[in-house]
Order: structure tokens, then sequence, then C-alpha cells
């Protein structure tokens, strides 16, 4: 299966010379989303790499996109600039979620 | 007091059935809650592993990231990416599943990144080891980074199925169970009543016979 990137143009760059062939260097979230589309047209499509910064604005729509499909798989990973700081850190929110608080259905 | 479920008769019948749905129900609740324990043991064991692996994959985005700096300084951006354009592709990801207590969850297997010099495609007389090295970087920092995606999804996957069991277990627990119970219990008053009625009726009967066999 395929893997692609999605990033500005050093994290393009650099994955490109480690041989991932399908890269795309966008500069906005909105051309990020139009590339991501994209990827998902195509049955091959395995793995999605995508830089935080980018995927910060267009995550849930994303994930809308992929529900109830089980590929790609999509990985945020820092650019050059390190990591973001994020307001909820995404596996605490999954642990609240998992083994928090009790929902009861009356 | 739970509410009854409605439209059942107050019949011998109906109670037997309603206590094997309850004992039905009793089961698959005790079933339904080892399952979650399970799972929830399993998320904390992937827990540790996926922050591990954020951590890693962190790390050797900044040496990759540093490296090809180093690169772009000393060949030129444009160069770099000249270059970067020019490398062979690498096989990409093969993928399995895999099952943690029944949830199915993706195996990435990433074909060898690793490779030498030679192997990359760009040509070496105008290149230097900065670059190699910036190359290397990444190709390391994609193994981390495959690996982040794979845990990450394994752990979404079985969070999404300790809610669902959690849901389950809760509709039982509180719904199910308990109006269940409260309709063998209606069942139950009624066949007593029925029950007083009749003999108070074969008394008075027996009563009313005496009395005229007396007059």
């Amino acid at each position: 299966m395929r893997i692609s990137v999605i990033g500005d143009r050093d994290t393009t760059t650099g994955f490109r010379l480690a041989g991932v062939e399908d890269v795309h260097t966008v500069a906005s979230p909105e051309e990020a989303m139009q590339k991501f589309r994209e990827i998902l047209k195509s049955e091959d499509s395995g793995l999605v790499i995508i830089t935080e910064r980018l995927a910060e604005s267009i995550r849930e729509e994303m994930e809308r996109l992929l529900e109830k499909r089980s590929f790609p798989l999509v990985v945020e990973i820092p650019d050059k600039g390190g990591a973001i700081e994020r307001k909820v850190d995404p596996l605490n929110e999954l642990v609240r979620r998992a083994v928090g608080v009790e929902i009861k259905i009356e | 007091m739970a509410e009854i479920i409605e439209g059942v008769n107050p019949t011998r019948m109906e109670l037997l059935k309603l206590r094997t749905k309850v004992k039905l129900a009793k089961k698959g609740h005790r079933l339904l809650k080892e399952k979650r324990d399970a799972l929830i043991m399993e998320f904390f064991n992937i827990l540790e592993e996926a922050r591990g692996a954020r951590r890693r994959a962190e790390e050797n985005l900044e040496r990759a990231f540093k490296a090809l700096m180093l690169a772009q300084t000393s060949l030129g951006t444009l160069k770099v990416m000249e270059c970067a354009y020019s490398t062979k592709p690498s096989p990409g990801i093969e993928s399995y599943t895999r099952s943690i207590m029944g949830v199915r969850v993706p195996v990435l297997e990433l074909a060898e990144v690793r490779r030498g010099v030679l192997e990359r495609g760009y040509g070496f007389t105008d290149t230097n080891t900065q670059l190699d090295e910036a190359a290397t970087r990444f190709e390391e920092a994609l193994e981390a980074v495959v690996q982040l995606a794979e845990v990450e999804r394994s752990i979404k996957l079985l969070a999404k199925e300790i809610e669902s069991t959690k849901r389950r277990v809760n509709a039982l627990e509180n719904v199910l169970l308990p109006r269940l119970e409260a309709t063998v219990k209606y069942i139950k008053m009624r066949l007593d009543e029925m029950e007083k009625e009749n003999f108070f009726r074969l008394k008075r009967i027996k009563a009313m016979i005496e009395a005229r066999e007396a007059a």
C-alpha cells in the first residue's frame, strides 16, 4: 500500500529523500484537505502522514471522511518547528472516554 | 422502581419465560463486564507503548530536520530538493490485521527503507555526506512514524470498543435487568392474587353448599 505525505516544503523534501514517492507540498489547511480528499479516492492508500500544524484545523473533517474506513491510517507529525502545544492531549482524552465517567442510561 | 414490560400476560408460562430471560441477561452482563475489564487492561498496556512511540517519532523527526537543515545550508535548498526528487521510491507498506480481544487492529509492515548511499539514486559527485545523513535520518524517522501510526490506530479502536462495551453493560445493568425483574415480580403478585381469589371462592362455595344441605 502507498504512503502519502502532506506537509510543508521541508517535510516533503525530507520524506522524499527517504523514498516516499507520494508527497504533496501544501501551504494551507484548505489545500491540505483538498489533497487529502484526492488521496482518499485511491483504494491503495495505506498511510497518510500530515504535519500537526496543517492537521489542527481540518482534523474533524478528516475524521468524518475516515469513518467506516479502515484505511488509510492518518498520523500527525511535528514539522521542523517541533511539536505544537495541544489543549487536550489526545491520548489522555481517549483514556478519559474509555475508563472515565460511567455513562448511565436511564 | 423500574417500569414493567408492557403487554405481558400474568401467566405461569410468561413467568417461566421471563425467568430464563433474567438468567440469560445476568450471564451476558457478567461476560460483558469481564470483556470490558480485559479490554481496559489491554488498553493500558498499549497506552504505554503509544506514548513511547510518539516520543520516539518526535525525537527521530527532530534529528532528521536538523540533518536536513545542515544539508540545505551546505548544498543549497534547491539542490537538496532536486536530489530528493531523483531518489528512487522505496516500496510502500504491507498491512495485516491482528485481533486484540476480538478487536481488529491494523499491523503495518514497512519494507526495508534504510538504504545505502549508492542505492538512493541521486548522484554523488556533487552531493555530500550531510545529504546522506539527512536521508538516513529521514528513513529512520519514517520507520518510527509508521510504527506510531499503527499504535495510535490500535489504541483508538480499543477505546471505541471499550466505550461500546461499557454502554452495553450499563444498558443491561440499569435498564433491561431492572425491567425484567420488575415484570417477574408483577406477574408473581398477580398470580398470588388470583390464587387467593380462587381459594376464597372455593371456600364461599363450600359454605353455600353446606348451608343448602343443612337446610
